[in-house]
This record gives structure tokens, C-alpha cells and sequence, in this order.
């Protein structure tokens, strides 16, 4: 028997596992550990031509259940994520070594089941992607559900409740994909991505539709789509900084890779298209692409509320995980490469964003965005990786985040779609408001006197948030090396692939060159800087040395505007946040248990007479009518 | 193009945008005397104000961030003019569209906000918190516009957009073809000025001119250099996307200060809103306009 590559790289990921499991408990477990990631990535890169239009590749194994054949075979879309997983995990966990790790024991955490729970994360994510048919994707759903809960979990207190959230979510969402395969099953008779990708135009619309809703809320509820979206901030937030930092990259897009798999290559978007609602001129496929604005808009409006750093950055991980959704439904070449090419730019924003803020956390003890402030003199370094992680998030130029929004909105205004483009542009302005709350709380304003003496984040948390950071910046400047990964993407879940360069994407209705673009940016920063720096020296002043309305300050008063940041705003706009999302779960949550204790009565009393009667009048009703 | 003459457009392209600015400045200047029935200031005033501002032997630096802000400030104008057409000069405007103009007309707003934010001023935070209020108020009626526009020519380059409108004379402009979004995109481009009555975040009479307020000399200068180029950006887009651009620089220029006369005028006229109230009028009237506008062109 000879190993593939993709044989080689589950056992490498097993090999991880094994190694935290057993070694965990030993002093360099976290460098051995990240090692092992990065033989993985090692052994990922081995199948780098699946990147580029490589035939798939498969797993040696595979086996008879019932019969059905389970199997496991890479393939681009599955290399693309796999590719984003296995960076952020070794990243995260190369972050997690060394000072935090000793920090981190030193409060009582447990570091054997963080690395433990790193590992298995990676390698059910890893069988998750390899998925060859309906059966092992759910199993590898499965798997990677209950890895994360784990995660999540595993801090305690706060983090407990909302794992168990969490995993209440992910068990009703499992079921609704168990009943979607049993329904295709029945209708496809096999489990075969090839059988379904056959029997997709012989289904009817009945049962197309229900196949849509099952599959979509079920995979949704992993990404955080509108309505199910509660469980997600807190569960990435409360979890240890590494750990949320590869949470927050990678494993809600699980859902995302789900729902390009199933739904967009298997289903097809001409047929979800064909879905229409009656008395509406809408479609299945407008209904998603909806979901996927709210998801954007809602939760960005929610993050600029948050005080707490990590919840801000959670909270903003689900509205940007809907600009991926949104490229993907369009479904145009640049819409799908725009989407698909924002979840690796999330991944890599995401990422440094976290473990910025745990940086300043590892310092300072607090991520309260009322406590803080004026870091930037202290902590230069991770200004700077913020500073670049949140231009990226807010899609601005030159980070990477622009070059996929620019490809969704293009898409929107080239499929006629104004109120979807609105839409993601209003979460675009929600976002900038935001982040720059979070920068200026941080880093700007006032310094603290408790946080004269801080010092920069040690180099073992440094170094890979600068590595994030040149990734961020250098794939801004040059989108073409991810944007050829998303063509062969495009091409393996059956989409158009846009006419992309080095620099950006060519077309004949408007072209982007990052390239030039940078250029004449940086060339106008020069320009700038010569006229500022020519003009001559200037004195560098203490923060009290300020203009305070005539009197003087001193260092017990606190100069600063954090709380209530846009007041203004919120004067206009606070009645709109109504929590009725957090009302509608807590009347699913009522009816649920009003029915179990319903139930319960049923049951425990063995009520003789009362089975009796309602069997009597069940009959009666069956029999009338 | 040979990139000689291309090297010769991106140096001349800020060039220009910079010195019809201070003209800019100084026609608003003379427009807000004759309101307030003044004499006004002489000709080369505002180019008197720049170098007076960056020659000041007191120069009070907040820390590195504060200087990193001023020259992002002036330098992201100075990138964003080479995407702006000009009679005779395209520039890289076909390698970067329209969406990617706005965005990078955001680039010296971040660099002002990041350099007010080091000044430790809560005033200054203030005017950031403000001016991004504002921002999220005038830019949805703005995007709208720009949706619009660019559908209705189908395209976001910038030179298809013009060359669309000069196709077929004065009956082919956008303001004639869309007089709608013409007129929110109006609206919308006052706000973006910060000109009164929507000048919340400068308001210096409740938070002592905001982003202003620990600024002097070159910083303040800086900001000065950033207000031409602003000026002279949001007009002539207005102009790129409505008025059909330019043919000759004299009617282009003649246009883009008869569209700058507007707001100037109205702007000394009034008083100024609060911030929920210009967010009300923003999400309400240019946003009417807009969509109704909207609607004629899809």
C-alpha cells in the first residue's frame, strides 16, 4: 500500500494529536506542537498544485458502511481552506509558545487541553475538508462541532456557558444536515457527490427547497448566519487569546466551505436561483443573498456597542463572514472570487486582530475599552499590527480586505443589484466606525498612569503577528497569489473565474491594479512626508501639556473620551437595538421547555384514562374527517 | 503610454489639484465676505496661510503618530488625484475605478483621526467620533449616487463615465440623464465638506474645532494642504460623474467652481445641526432622491 500525500498529511495532523495528548504535559509541548503544524502545512504544500487546477487527490482509505462508500479526496476548495487552517493554526499556536504559555499556567490554565483541543480542532477540520461523499462530511461536521465546543469550553466560568450554547446550536443544526443527506438520499439514492450532482435536476421544487433550508440553516448555524448568530461572539471571545484567534480565523468558515461545497456545487446556484417564493419577486437565492447582508449589517452594528475588545473583534467575525456568503451567492466571477478570497484575507486579519489584543491583554491584564488607552507609546509594534489588521477588516487600501470587498461590490454593481451593494457598504461604514473605536481606546488617547511601565509584547507573541501582518499587507499588494488559488477554487465548485493579474482583476467595466495603487500611495506618503518633515523640527510635548478649556491637568485626571463613543449616533439610533433575537431565543427556549415539561407530565403520571382519551378523540378526529 | 508621460501626469495631476485648491480656498473665502458683506482676503492669501503655518517656530508634536497622521492626511489626497481625470490627463484611473477612489479618499480621514487620536485631547476624539458619524451619514445617500451613475453608464472607470457623458453633448450628462441623483449627490457631497450647516465635528463652540484643537503650525498647515485637495476632490467628482467632466480645462474648471459655489454659499448661511438631526436628514431626504432616482435608471 503506498500513502498519498493526503494520507501522509491526516497522519501527520493525527501524529499532533498524539503528541499533545501524550506530551502535552511536558515543558516545550508548545513548541513540538507547533513543529508538528508546520510539517503539516509542509505536507499540504506538498499538494500545492491542487492550488492551481491540480487533478484531486485522494485518500487511500476509505470503507463500506450500509453500503455506502465513505472516502476522502482533496480538492482545490478543500486544499484553499485547508491551506487557511493549518497557516492560522500554526501561527496561533507558534503565538500561544513561550511567554503567554508561562503566563497562562501561571493564572491556572490548563495548557495540555488547550494544545490538545488546538490539535484535534485541526485535524477534524482536516477530515471535515478531505470529506469525499455526504456521509463523512457529516461525520467530519460531527467532529468538528464537538472539537470546538472543547475550545470554547475549556476556559470556564463565561466560556462554558457559551460553549454549551455553542454545542446546543450545533447539535439542532447536525440534525437539520442529517435530515438534508436522508433526503437526498432518498431522492439521489446514493451519497456520491457525482450520483447527487446527477440527480439535482430531477428533483422537484418541493424538495429542492427543503434540501436549501435544511442544508443552509444547518451550515449557517456554523457560520453565524442571521438568525443563529447569539452563540458566536461569546464562544470565540472567552476562549483563550490563541485559541480565539484561530477560532476567529478559520473555524466558523467551516460553514462557508459546507455551504460552497453542497449548496453551490452540488445544488448549483441556477437551480437555488429557480427557487421562487410566491406573491414575492424574490428567489431562494435572493433569500440567502439577504441573510447574508443582515448578517453583515446587524452584527456590525452590535460590535460598535461592545466594550470589551475581544467580543468587538468576535462580533465583527460574523458580520464579515456574510461578505463572504453574499460573493458566494451572486455567483458571478467576481463575486464568488470575492467572496471565496475573503476568507482567506478574514483569516489573516482576524488572526493578527486577536492576538493584538491579547497582546495588550498579556501586558495590561484587561481588554475593557474603557480601561485602557494610550498604548501606542508603550506597545509600538502591536499598534502597528492592530493598525494594519483593522484597516484590513474595515476593507480599506492597501490591505488585503479591500481587494475582496472591491470584488463583491463590483459584482453587486455589475449584476444590478443597489440595495444588496447599499447594503454591504453601509456595513463597510459601520465597520470603520468601529475599529477605530477599538484602535483609539486601545493605543491613543491618554496613557493610564498604572500603565506607564508596560513593555512591548514579548518577541514569541511578536514575531507572529508580524509575519500576519506582512501576509495581510503583501497579499493587499499583490492579490493575484491568493487570487489564483480562489480561479482554481472557482473552477472545482463550478463557478466563472475573473480575468485576474499579479495586481488585482482586469475587466472591461473597471479594472483594479493593487499595484499602482499602492505605488502612487506610498509615493504620495513620501510626498507628504517631505513637506511635513521639511517644514522643521517640532517639540514632542507631555499628554497633560494640553489644551483643556483654561485649566490645567494633572495626572489624577483622566482626559479621556472612551465611553459612549458615538454619542451622537446612538442618540438616533439606540431604539433600534431591540435584542429581539435574543427574544426570539428565549421563547424557543420557553416553548421548549413548556413542551418537555408537558411531555414530562405525560410520562412520569402514566395517566391510564388520559391516553385513553386523547387516543379516543384522536380517532374520533381521524375518523370525521 | 510611455512612462515618462505617464511619470510627468502623476506628478502634475496632484500638482494641479493642489494649486486650483488654494484657489479653491480662496473663493470661499470671498464668497463668505460678500455674504458677511467684508472686504476679504487678498489673492495669494491662503498660499500666505501655508507657508506662514509651516514656517512657525513652535511646532508642539503629541508623539510620532500625531506627524504619522498629518502626512497620511496630505499624502492620500496626493495619491487619490492621480485616479481623478483631468482634461488631457488620465492618470492610473483605469487601474483603480471609482470604488477604488472613495476608498482611498478614506485613507487621509484614517490618517487625521489616527494623529488627533495621539493628541490625548478628548475634544479631538470628539470631533473624530463626529466626523465619522458624519461620514456614515453622507455616504449612503453618496453610494447610492455612485451606484447609479455607474450602472446607468456601466462602468466605474472613471473615463468611461466621462467619455459616456461627453458622448452626446450637454443631453448625455449625468445631471440631465439622472437630475435625481444629480441633486442627492448634491446634498451629499455638502455634507462630505463639513462645511455648516453640517459642520458638527468641527462645532467650535462645543468641543474648541475638534481635530483641530491641538493642532498648530505645520500640523495645522497640514490640514490646510488637506482641505485643497478636498475641495478640489469633491467637486470635480461631482463634476466627473454629473457635469460630463471636462473637454477643455477651461470649462472644467469653470464648472468645478460653480459646483463648489453652491454649498459655499448655502454653508454661510446657516447655523448648525446636531449630530443625530444631520444623520436624520441624511438618511432621509438625499437617501428619497436617490432611491426614486435609482429607480428611473435600473
Amino acid at each position: 500500500m503506498t500513502f498519498t500525500p493526503l494520507d501522509e498529511l491526516l497522519l501527520y495532523s493525527g501524529a499532533t494529536v498524539l503528541v499533545a495528548l501524550l506530551l502535552g504535559r511536558r515543558l516545550a509541548a508548545g513548541w513540538m506542537v507547533t513543529i508538528l503544524y508546520g510539517v503539516q502545512l509542509l505536507g499540504l504544500l506538498k499538494m500545492a498544485s491542487l492550488g492551481y487546477g491540480g487533478t484531486p487527490i485522494s485518500s487511500s482509505l476509505s470503507f463500506q458502511v450500509l453500503g455506502q462508500t465513505l472516502s476522502w479526496r482533496f480538492d482545490a476548495l478543500s486544499w484553499f481552506f485547508a491551506l487557511i487552517t493549518l497557516g492560522s493554526a500554526l501561527l496561533s499556536s507558534w503565538y500561544s509558545c513561550g511567554e503567554w504559555e508561562r503566563a497562562f499556567r501561571r493564572q491556572g490554565g490548563n495548557l495540555w487541553l488547550f494544545h490538545l483541543a488546538m490539535a484535534l480542532n485541526v485535524l477534524s477540520m482536516l477530515i471535515l475538508l478531505a470529506s469525499g461523499d455526504l456521509l463523512s462530511l457529516f461525520i467530519g461536521w460531527e467532529l468538528v462541532s464537538w472539537a470546538g465546543f472543547l475550545l470554547m469550553a475549556m476556559a470556564g466560568g463565561i466560556a462554558t456557558k457559551a460553549a454549551m450554547r455553542y454545542i446546543t446550536y450545533a447539535m439542532a443544526g447536525a440534525m437539520m444536515i442529517f435530515g438534508g443527506i436522508a433526503l437526498v438520499y432518498v431522492s439521489a439514492g446514493s451519497l456520491q457527490y457525482e450520483a447527487i450532482l446527477t440527480a439535482v435536476g430531477r428533483m422537484g421544487t418541493a424538495h429542492l427547497w427543503m434540501l436549501v433550508i435544511l442544508f443552509g440553516a444547518g451550515f449557517g448555524i456554523k457560520m453565524g448566519l442571521l438568525p443563529f448568530h447569539l452563540w458566536q461572539a461569546p464562544a470565540y471571545a472567552e476562549t483563550p487569546g490563541p485559541g480565539s484567534a484561530f477560532l476567529g480565523a478559520i473555524s466558523s468558515r467551516m460553514g462557508l466551505f459546507a455551504i460552497a461545497l453542497v449548496l453551490v456545487k452540488l445544488f448549483g446556484v441556477v437551480n437555488i436561483e429557480s427557487l421562487k417564493i410566491p406573491f414575492t419577486l424574490i428567489d431562494a437565492r435572493d433569500l440567502l443573498a439577504w441573510i447574508a447582508v443582515l448578517t453583515i449589517i446587524l452584527p456590525t452594528f452590535t460590535a460598535m456597542k461592545q466594550n470589551d475588545a475581544r467580543h468587538l473583534l468576535a462580533w465583527h467575525g460574523i458580520g464579515q463572514g456574510g461578505y463572504m456568503l453574499l460573493g458566494l451567492v451572486v455567483a458571478d466571477a467576481m463575486g464568488g472570487a470575492g467572496g471565496l478570497l475573503h476568507v482567506f484575507n478574514h483569516a489573516t486579519y482576524q488572526a493578527a486582530l486577536f492576538m493584538a489584543v491579547t497582546a495588550v491583554i498579556h501586558r495590561t491584564g484587561t481588554a475593557d475599552l474603557n480601561k485602557l488607552g494610550g498604548l501606542v507609546v508603550r506597545m509600538p509594534l502591536s499598534f502597528l499590527v492592530l493598525l494594519v489588521g483593522i484597516i484590513g477588516l474595515a476593507g480599506l487600501p492597501p490591505m488585503n480586505g479591500f481587494v475582496s470587498k472591491w470584488l463583491v461590490y463590483r459584482s453587486l454593481l455589475n449584476q444590478g443589484m443597489p440595495l444588496l451593494f447599499l447594503a454591504s457598504v453601509i456595513g463597510t461604514l459601520g465597520t470603520i466606525l468601529s475599529v477605530y473605536k477599538l484602535i483609539h481606546n486601545i493605543f491613543l488617547g491618554q496613557l493610564r498612569v498604572e500603565h506607564e511601565q508596560v513593555r512591548e509584547a514579548p518577541w514569541s507573541m511578536m514575531i507572529p503577528m508580524l509575519i500576519l501582518t506582512a501576509i495581510i499587507f503583501i497579499t493587499g499588494l499583490f492579490p493575484g497569489i491568493p487570487l489564483a488559488w480562489v480561479a482554481s477554487v472557482q473552477q472545482a465548485v463550478g463557478l466563472p473565474v475573473p480575468d485576474y493579474t499579479l495586481g488585482g482583476v482586469t475587466a472591461s467595466s473597471g479594472s483594479l491594479d493593487m499595484i499602482w495603487v499602492i505605488g502612487v500611495l506610498f509615493a504620495g506618503f513620501g510626498i507628504g512626508a517631505l513637506i511635513f518633515y521639511g517644514a522643521g523640527p517640532s517639540k514632542r510635548v507631555h499628554q497633560l501639556d494640553n489644551y483643556a478649556g483654561g485649566h490645567f491637568l494633572t495626572a489624577d485626571v483622566r482626559y479621556q473620551y472612551s465611553d459612549n463613543f458615538y454619542a451622537g449616533l446612538m442618540h438616533l439610533i439606540k431604539g433600534w437595538y431591540r435584542g429581539s433575537f435574543l427574544w426570539l431565543e428565549s421563547s424557543v427556549k420557553s416553548l421548549v421547555e413548556f413542551l418537555s415539561l408537558g411531555m414530562q407530565g405525560i410520562y412520569r403520571r402514566a395517566n391510564a384514562e388520559f391516553y385513553l382519551l386523547s387516543i379516543a378523540l384522536f380517532v374520533i378526529a381521524w375518523v370525521v374527517i | 503610454m510611455a512612462p515618462v508621460e505617464l511619470l510627468i501626469e502623476l506628478t502634475l495631476m496632484p500638482l494641479v489639484a493642489f494649486v486650483v485648491g488654494l484657489m479653491m480656498v480662496l473663493m470661499m473665502r470671498r464668497i463668505a465676505a460678500k455674504l458677511q458683506r467684508r472686504v476679504g482676503p487678498p489673492f495669494f492669501q491662503p498660499l500666505y496661510d501655508i507657508v506662514k503655518l509651516h514656517g512657525k517656530k513652535t511646532q508642539v508634536s503629541h508623539g510620532l503618530i500625531h506627524d504619522i497622521g498629518i502626512v497620511m492626511a496630505m499624502g492620500g489626497y496626493i495619491a487619490a488625484e492621480t485616479l481623478l481625470p483631468v482634461p488631457g490627463m488620465n492618470g492610473i484611473a483605469d487601474k483603480g475605478d471609482i470604488v477604488t477612489l472613495l476608498y482611498l479618499m478614506m485613507i487621509p480621514s484614517l490618517g487625521l483621526a489616527l494623529g488627533v487620536g495621539q493628541c490625548a485631547n478628548p475634544n479631538g476624539s470628539i470631533g473624530i467620533a463626529r466626523a465619522l458619524t458624519a461620514m456614515l451619514a453622507y455616504d449612503i445617500p453618496l453610494v447610492i449616487v455612485i451606484f447609479g451613475v455607474s450602472f446607468a453608464y456601466g462602468s466605474t472607470n472613471l473615463v468611461t463615465l466621462i467619455q459616456a457623458q461627453q458622448a452626446g453633448g450637454f443631453e448625455t450628462w449625468g445631471a440631465v440623464q439622472m437630475p435625481l441623483l444629480a441633486i442627492a449627490g448634491l446634498i451629499a457631497m455638502h455634507a462630505s465638506l463639513g462645511k455648516q450647516p453640517f459642520e458638527i465635528y468641527i462645532a467650535p463652540a462645543e468641543i474648541a474645532t475638534g481635530p483641530m484643537v491641538e493642532m498648530g503650525g505645520k500640523y495645522l498647515g497640514g490640514l490646510f494642504v488637506m482641505q485643497c485637495f478636498q475641495l478640489y476632490t469633491t467637486s470635480v467628482l461631482y463634476v466627473s460623474l454629473f457635469l460630463g467632466g471636462g473637454t477643455t480645462w477651461f470649462d472644467f474648471l469653470l464648472k468645478s467652481f460653480l459646483v463648489l459655489a453652491i454649498p459655499v454659499s448655502i454653508a454661510y448661511l446657516f447655523p448648525r445641526y446636531r449630530t443625530e438631526d444631520l444623520l436624520r436628514l441624511m438618511w432621509k431626504w438625499p437617501v428619497i432622491l436617490g432611491l426614486i432616482g435609482l429607480a428611473f435608471v435600473m
